[in-house]
């Protein structure tokens, strides 16, 4: 009973740790340009055709196929800004949004017509194999992305930290006026938010592609990413971490001791509950408009 | 006075015949013209099945395509229109009444999906256009009267030859069902619980179920091992049983996994690999590997409409759907109704299209195939006979 359910939480914790990337990049989007992108999901389904296409088609190494995987989604993220975001930045938020949905519904029917629908197997080079440590049993899998997605959180929390670029970007999230009056270039931020937040959506891609397969339509994982930030608090960093891994552990306790259908509505169940009880979720601020 | 009334006479008559001609029975079948019957299909082909989808539709096409070239059936071809519903319920009643109201389609045609096609039934009955071999095995089919007509065995009928194949030839007494929570996975798991409580006074060990398009199975993984089940039945289709077995053996359970057909087609070891070794599954017609001059021409017709498909299970099942209708059709001859077609299907007796197992209609059976059934079992990545054909019998009729 012990053993299963802390492999429960186990491989909770390593669909969660993918959630909170993909929150993670919604909440980057967000907090530099106030927009919220829809399309945050199609950049994970993109870079897992990316991978596939590397990895199968030209035989690529796994490592290289990470790395150019990241780099191309990157530039698939200021291609999406230049293009489709920045030419109605003075538009309300609302046209901005639905522009996002549409860049969505553009990306997953190029997929569907590219490689049609069908699922694919992505390879990776974690095990699938189980491992046991004392009471805890898991697959090689679950540790890699674990492991990979902090990594990857921790590398970012440096670069916001210690470099001038991370806080030329903390600086523009707070007030653009101010930021520009420093000398920061702002569209050049946008920029670099959009390559980055889909550069983790990347690194998604790659991890969550080989365990729950490939296909055009795997970009909805959004949505649940999407409640994870909401969770946390929409625009907190931490909140996005910790709202992505608690739905991932949340998801597969509920689906335990519950059916597959209270399993389905267990994310949205919790979320109504959060909202209600602390609407700015577990690690926003009180809200303050920004004028 | 006398040639007024004469007049009267004379136009009465002939609005009478104006009325008689306008309302009588000239007036030809909706989708059938002198050169063409049209059919319709709602099928996944960009959704969880759509690998069904997609090839169902290009093996229907695939022998369609060579009765068009041969100069059709009484003269006439036959074209199928398709549209994608994505295993939506919601999506596949639109398409019907596209199919219906503005493409005034003759049949439905092997429309997919249990829950889908559940969903136009009562349309479908309400403008009585036949709903023809559907892409579903479901009970139901063989019990909803005139309008709706199955070709195979059903899935609460293989779920009966599993049952069998595990109490009887495997000495198995712990059974559980996965099984996915619509009208699906239920028709094969209730026949399931009543043939094992019936038959052999047992009852499931685990009940576990999943939401159509549901990409996780780890809880459900935990149940099945903590019910210490020896075999799982899986009413599911082809992306749940390799990411269950997946999910099952990361925390050290090997069951024997075993399911209904829809679990039978290359895309399930594609996704599996060696997960699947040793997935057992149930066949309602033959592998599309076998031998027989049926399958020469299914594999020459595939090669030459739909080569960048490869031969699988999938678009054999629209294939062999495809023929019947042809030898329906044929049967029914230049006079082309909704009603004869139907009554031409009740007349086919012991027909076999050339691969050793005959349809048989008439009565109230709506199955055509219904008494052939077999097991395979995945060894060395390939899909391999495991029994000989077995007679199913009729389980869990609801």
């Amino acid at each position: 009973m012990v053993e299963i359910l802390t492999s429960q939480v186990v491989s909770g914790l390593a669909t969660g740790c993918v959630y909170a990337l993909i929150a993670l990049g919604f909440v980057l989007i967000f907090k530099a340009t106030d927009v919220v992108n829809f399309a945050q999901g199609e950049f994970v389904m993109v870079s897992g055709f990316i991978s596939y296409t590397l990895l199968i088609r030209f035989g690529i190494p796994y490592w290289l196929v990470l790395v150019l995987t990241i780099v191309v989604s990157g530039f698939m993220g200021v291609l999406l800004e230049r293009v489709v975001v920045r030419p109605i930045m003075n538009a309300p938020i609302f046209s901005i949004v639905i522009a996002t949905i549409g860049a969505s519904i553009v990306l997953r029917s190029s997929a569907g017509i590219l490689y049609g629908y069908d699922v694919l197997p992505l390879p990776t080079i974690f095990s699938k194999d189980p491992i046991r440590l004392g009471i805890v049993s898991f697959t090689a899998m679950d540790a890699g992305v674990i492991g990979f997605s902090l990594v990857i959180m921790a590398a970012l929390y440096l670069f916001f930290k210690l470099t001038k670029t991370g806080t030329a970007m903390r600086a523009t999230a707070q007030s653009q006026t101010a930021a520009r009056l420093m000398g920061v270039s702002v569209p050049r931020i946008f920029s670099l938010t959009w390559a980055i937040s889909a550069g983790i959506g990347g690194v998604a891609g790659v991890l969550i592609a080989p365990i729950i397969y490939l296909d055009p339509n795997l970009g909805f994982i959004g949505v649940k990413a999407f409640a994870g930030a909401i969770l946390g608090g929409f625009g907190s960093i931490p909140g996005a971490i910790v709202g992505g891994m608690l739905l991932g552990i949340l998801e597969n306790l509920s689906g335990y001791f519950f059916n597959a259908g209270i399993k389905q509505v267990s994310t949205y169940i919790l979320l109504i509950l959060v909202l209600v009880v602390r609407p700015s979720g577990l690690f926003g601020a009180a809200p303050v408009r920004k004028v | 006075m006398k040639g007024l009334r004469g007049g009267a006479v004379l136009i009465s008559v002939l609005v009478g015949l104006l009325v008689l001609f306008a309302s009588g029975p000239v007036r030809a079948e909706e989708g059938v013209t002198d050169k063409e019957v049209v059919v319709g299909a709602g099928l996944d082909l960009t959704g969880a099945v759509a690998n069904w989808g997609v090839n169902i539709k290009a093996g229907m096409e695939a022998l369609f395509n060579r009765v068009n070239e041969a100069g059709g059936i009484h003269g006439r071809k036959i074209r199928l229109i398709a549209y994608d519903h994505v295993y939506q319920p919601p999506k596949a009643v639109t398409n019907a009444k596209r199919l219906v109201e503005r493409d005034h389609v003759f049949v439905m045609m092997g429309h997919l999906g249990t829950p889908t096609t559940k969903a136009i039934k009562d349309y479908v009955e309400e403008k009585r256009v036949p709903n023809i071999f559907p892409a579903t095995l479901a009970s139901i089919w063989t019990t909803s009267g005139k309008w709706h007509v199955g070709d195979l065995a059903t899935y609460a009928d293989q779920t009966g030859l599993i049952i069998d194949y595990l109490v009887k030839e495997r000495k198995i007494r712990k059974i559980a069902s996965f099984y996915q929570d619509d009208e699906y996975g239920l028709d094969g798991h209730l026949a399931g619980k009543s043939r094992l409580k019936h038959q052999y006074d047992l009852a499931y060990v685990a009940e576990v179920d999943y939401k159509r398009a549901d990409i996780d199975f780890s809880s459900q993984a935990a149940k099945l091992k903590e019910s210490g089940a020896d075999a799982v039945i899986l009413q599911a289709v082809y992306r749940e049983p390799p990411r269950l077995a997946e999910q099952c053996a990361a925390i050290g359970y090997k069951p024997l996994f075993i399911g209904p057909s829809p679990i039978v087609l290359a895309k399930t070891i594609e996704l599996g690999g060696k997960h699947v070794e040793g997935l057992m599954g149930v066949e309602v017609y033959p592998l599309p590997t076998d031998p027989g001059p049926f399958l020469d021409q299914y594999r020459a017709d595939m090669a030459k409409y739909a080569p960048s498909l490869p031969i699988d299970t999938t678009n054999l099942y629209g294939y062999q759907k495809a023929a019947l209708f042809a030898e329906a059709l044929q049967r029914t001859g230049r006079s082309l109704t909704r009603d004869s077609v139907l009554r031409a299907i009740e007349s086919i007796k012991d027909w076999d299209p050339g691969w050793g197992l005959k349809y048989t209609y008439g009565g109230d059976n709506r199955r055509g195939m219904s008494n052939a059934g077999r097991l395979v079992v995945v060894k060395d990545g390939k899909w391999t006979k495991a029994s000989e054909w077995t007679e199913l019998k009729e389980v869990g009729r609801r």
